[in-house]
Parts: C-alpha cells; structure tokens; sequence
C-alpha cells in the first residue's frame, strides 16, 4: 500500500484501475515546401469545426453539469477566436508552418502570459491549452484516450484535465480521478464536484509513479490517492460505488423513519451531499465563511450562503451550527488568546457570549432572515456546558428577533438546539432538552471530553473512541433526556457514518444521524433492513457491558 | 467616445463575464477598447475583441475600466458594454 496526497475536491472516494490520460500531440519537425493557402484553408477548417463542438459542448455541459459551468465553453469560443492568436497563426503560417505548427506558435505567447500570472488567472493558461490541443487534435488526426469510451471503474490519472476533458467523463464508468496539477478552483475540480466524481487535484509529479492498471483508492475527502489498499480502505471506497443511492428518506423494515443526512464544511460539497442521497444537512460547520479572509462576512454575505444551502435541500432540514472557533484556528481579525489547550479554553458558544458577541448577533439576524425562505432551517449552539449558556444564547436570539421585526424585515424563528458534546451537557441534557427544539451529539468532542483524552493525541486515541461504555451510556442519556421532553434528538460525528455501528445507533433511539456524505448510501441501505426491535436489543446488551471489547463483540454478532 | 464602469460581476471581468464582454464587443462595428483604471487613471488599453487580451487585464470586481468606441454604432456599443459589466451573473444578489 502506498499513499500521496493531494487536494481532494469532492467529499467521495473511489476504487479503481488506472488508466492514464495520454493525448499524444506530439508535432514533428514542420516538414518543407508547404503551399500556405493550402494551410490557411486547413486552418479555418478546423477552426470552424472546433467551434461547432464547443457549441455542442456547451449544449452538453448545461444539461449535465450546469448553465453557469457550462458558460467556460463559451469563453471557450472567444478565445478560438481571438484576433491576437489568429494574426499569431497567420504570420507562422506566411513564415511557411504549416497549420498544426502555426498553431502551437500562435498559442504559445498568450499561454505564457497567463502561465506567469497569480492565481486563478494562471488557469486560464489551461483554457487556452484545451483550446490549443483541440485544434491540434483536428488537424493531426490524433485522438488520445478516448474519455467518454473507457473502461467501467477506472481512476482516470492525467497532468491536469480540461473542462472539456472533465465533462465528457461518464460517471457511471470513472470511479474517481486524479491529477499531477490544478487547485480547488480548477475547472476540472469544479466539475467533479458537479458530477459527484471522486477526485485530488494537485498531487505533483509522484503520481507519475503509479502506472497504467494498479488498483487505486481515490479519497477525495482526505485528499489521498493510495496504491494497493488494504481491505478497510477498499472497503470504504467500494463502499461508496457499488451501493445503491436512495434518493428519498429511509425507514427501517418495521417502518421507523431515521433521517439521513450530511455534514458540511464549504458549500462546494452540497452537489456531492445531493448526489448520495442525502435527507438534509445535519451539520452545517460555519467556520468557511470566516477563516482566511481579513475582515468577517457581513449579513448579507452570510444570508445568501444559508439560502444556497437551504435551496439545494427544499424538502429537507439544513442544521447550521454557530460559530464554533476557538484558539486551534488563527483568525486574522479575531483576537483569539494563545491557549495552552484551546479544547478546554475559550471556544465554541463561549466566545459566542463573549468576545465574539457582535459576531453572533450578525450570524443570527442573517440565519433568522435565511429560515424565513423556502426550505427548513435549524440553528444549534456548539460547545454548550451550562442551563446558563443556553439561556444566554437563547435570549440573543429573542433580542435579534425583536430587532429584526422593529426594522421591519421578514424572518422567522428556526427550530433550536443544543451540541452535546461535554459530560456537563449530558448531565443537565434535561434541563437542556426542555427549553430547545433538538439535540445533536457530537461524539467527536464528547468522546474527547468524557474520556479525557485529546482527539489530535496518538497515543492516547485508543481511549478517543465512542464505543467505550462510559460514551455510549452517555449518548444514551442524552436520547432519553430528549424524547422525554418532545425534543428529537441527532448524532453528528464520525461515529454516526459507521456503518456497522447503524443497528446499534438507532436501537438506542437516535432519529437522525448526520455524516459525510460518502457514507450516506451505506448507512441507508443498512437502516432498510434493520428491525427496531432487534436493533434495541442490541442495544440494551451494548449499554450492559462493561468493557469496549464486550461491546465490539455484541456488534460483531 | 468614452465611459467609465464598474464591473459588477464577482468574477470580475474574467471567465464567463469576459467572454460574454468580448462577445457583445465583437456584434459591433465600431473600434472598441477598454483599459483597467487606478485612482481615476486610465492604464493601457487593449483591443475589446480579444478574449486573450480582456483577460490578461486582470480587472476585478468593484474596480473600473474605461471603455472608448469609434465609429458609428459606438454610442451603441458602450450602452451594450456598460450593461454587461454592471448586470450581476444569474445567482448574484
């Protein structure tokens, strides 16, 4: 097993064979004696048609990917015909190139120019390459791979791919792709995310080391691309393509309804949160909207991103969690104090009523706004250890509120709840649950806490782990502290996306688990077989055990 | 003839909004160029009907260009230009 990194794009792993991209435009040396009218003529030719395909491609992308992808190939189409390149092609072709060597010249100076610039400029430098290499590929006869035409479950591996490249992938045979250049915002990353595709852009020049037919793992969540995986690796992987996507809530065979539904960290993984069947969005961390940037995003900003996510799940619920920042995450604008241990510093809610108070209050005017649209929105409070921080934070909403209608602006109340994530939540979950719409267990952080044991700490992550009894007789506290106060009651965290761990999750009365998207399909397709009361069984002997292993070997049964 | 506008999009005069500028610029007769502005000043302008050269321009959203047109549908031209640079793309507020 061998593993590069990369930026991984797409919040979706794939397992493979490689096949890698090759798109042989190699020209030789111009031959001599060439007629350039001759040229001139081949040269319009191609041009024409290539025009005609990105028209067509354009068609394609805007029924596949989307209007406003599809709108490269028209800057596509401008650059085909751009008065700076042609008049470079007509004077290579008047020194006596012929038309494939005109071209290359024609491009070589505009590529160079982008090719030196900073940022997203420097891919248009790819724009004009594809544009290049079509013309190429019309007047040399070559073909390259054929991309629409490749073998079902391929990892499709290439030095960079095109937006043309990119959308003639069909993802029912590309299980996933990999590439030696690009960044997140690439066309080719843009893409993947569109179609759902697994992909790592930017891996470098390793990937150069895996070659044609080695079976790879794709983990575009980790940003991995692994040679030779090991079983549980292939297993995660295939997990994620050979099952089967429901696209509607779930309920178990005795006809329990359990919400399915995905975390969240940037709005780029909304397509792929889509794409594997996701109820909704049971985590919505917010931290994107504030980390590298210089000032913080102002309401209106904040607004439209709660309004895209609430428009890509209309039927669904999206539960945004508040700010959750603390001293692990430098904000420029923040005065955030240096914390010998910034998890039991000033982090979460706690900066939410304190420092950060102003934050807050233009958080919850833009959620407020947000939930009075089209869809559901819910709003819970991160870090929450007292009666008294919920208090807190509940009567800022009710001051944002009155504000909101003093000025006169529509908005709405969205459900309420509360993170568990500290033994002092799952001791008071009560009290909490009382005054709230829902609960949320975040069995990252409360593993953390109840076991004492740092998350980010080799050493001690055999202790980090939620199926210790003392964690799970907490997560099963809290579900009976919110059912008996009409509050529902959901799990975010890695635990809620194992699927082995689903019969018992919903034997000990979760009603919705929230996770990344990659494990949505496995989990649904393990809650449809699960009957309740076998589940609770399973359940109540888990919670009885006395040691982690006890409870492994009640799972495994 | 010549105005000052402010581009709009959040892509800047970039990617699609470019391609749609040169595009409009290209249904027109008349000589158009545009040239990226700083504290009023005008820098140099490039030809508005090529997309290698808009592009390279490098101009952002909130910043300004100058636009001059000569000949006879110019006034038309920078009416159809300035609507392009100040409309938001679709999903922009």
């Amino acid at each position: 097993m061998r593993t590069v990194t990369g930026t991984g794009v797409t919040p979706l792993s794939g397992l493979g064979r490689v096949v890698w991209y090759t798109d042989e435009l190699e020209l030789g040396d111009p031959p001599e004696g060439i007629d350039p009218n001759l040229e001139r003529e081949r040269f319009e030719d191609a041009r024409e048609t290539a025009e005609a395909d990105l028209e067509s491609e354009r068609e394609r992308a805007r029924e596949r990917v989307g209007k406003e992808e599809a709108e490269v190939f028209g800057a596509h189409i401008q650059f085909l015909n751009d008065p700076q390149f042609a008049e470079g092609v007509e004077n290579a072709i008047s020194e006596g190139l012929p038309a494939e060597h005109a071209v290359r010249e024609g491009f070589s100076s505009p590529i160079a120019q982008f090719e030196g610039m900073e940022g997203r400029m420097a891919e248009r430098a790819d724009d004009l390459r594809d544009v290049r290499d079509r013309l190429l590929r019309l007047l040399t006869g070559a073909t390259g791979t054929e991309l629409a035409d490749l073998p079902e479950g391929t990892i499709l591996l290439a030095e960079r791919l095109t937006p043309s490249d990119t959308a003639k992938l069909d993802p029912d045979r590309v299980a996933g792709f990999a590439t030696v250049l690009g960044g997140r915002t690439s066309h080719a990353a843009i893409f993947a995310r569109s179609l759902g595709l697994p992909a790592v852009v930017g891996v470098g020049e390793v990937l150069h080391d895996i070659s044609d037919g080695t079976e790879l793992a794709v983990d575009g969540e980790a940003g991995e691309v692994i040679a030779d995986p090991d079983e549980e690796i292939r297993k995660r992987a295939a997990a994620t393509r050979d099952v089967e996507i429901r696209a509607e809530p779930v309920t178990t065979a005795d006809g329990r309804g359990v919400e399915v539904a995905a975390n969240l960290g940037t709005l780029g993984e909304l397509a792929g949160a889509r794409e594997r069947g996701a109820d909704g969005i049971g985590l919505f961390r917010t931290e994107f909207l504030f980390l590298d940037r210089e000032a913080p995003p102002d309401e209106a900003e904040q607004y439209e991103t709660y309004r895209e996510a609430l428009s890509a799940f209309p039927d669904g619920q999206v539960v945004v969690r508040t700010l959750d920042i603390g001293g692990d995450k430098p904000i420029p604008y923040l005065s955030l104090p240096e914390s010998e241990n910034p998890f039991l510093g000033e982090r979460g809610i706690r900066r939410s009523l304190g420092d950060d108070s102003e934050l807050f209050e233009t958080q919850l005017r833009a959620l407020l706004c947000a939930a009075a649209d089209e869809g559901t929105l819910s709003v819970m409070f991160p870090l929450v250890s007292t009666v008294e921080e919920l208090e807190a934070a509940l009567e800022v909403v009710e001051e944002v509120a009155s504000d909101l209608e003093a000025e006169g602006l529509s908005y709405e109340l969205p459900e309420l709840g509360v993170m568990i994530e500290t033994p002092g939540a799952v001791f008071m979950a009560t009290e909490l649950a009382s005054r709230v719409d829902f609960l949320s267990i975040g069995t990252n952080d409360l593993a953390q806490y109840v076991m004492a044991a740092a998350r980010d700490d080799e050493r001690v992550s055999g202790l980090h782990d939620p199926l210790h009894p003392p964690v799970l007789r907490a997560i099963s506290r809290t579900v009976a502290a919110a059912h008996a106060n009409d509050a529902w009651v959901g799990m975010c965290g890695e635990m809620a996306g194992d699927p082995d761990l689903t019969e018992l999750l919903v034997g000990l009365g979760l009603d919705e688990l929230s996770m990344s998207a990659v494990t949505i399909p496995e989990v649904k397709g393990r809650i449809v077989d699960i009957e309740t009361s076998e589940a609770e069984r399973t359940a109540s002997q888990a919670l009885d055990a006395a040691t982690k292993d006890d409870i492994n070997e009640i799972i495994d049964q | 003839m010549e105005r000052v506008v402010e581009i709009v999009p959040e892509a800047g005069l970039h990617a699609r909004p470019a391609a749609k500028f040169v595009e409009t610029a290209n249904e027109y007769d008349a000589e158009i160029t545009v040239a990226p502005t700083e504290n009023g000043e005008a820098g140099e302008a490039v030809a508005a009907s090529s997309m290698i050269a808009v592009t390279s321009l490098g101009v952002k959203h909130g910043e300004k260009v100058k636009l001059t047109a000569e000949g006879e549908d110019a006034k038309a031209a920078l009416d159809a230009l300035g609507e392009v640079l100040s409309t938001p793309e679709d999903g922009e507020k």
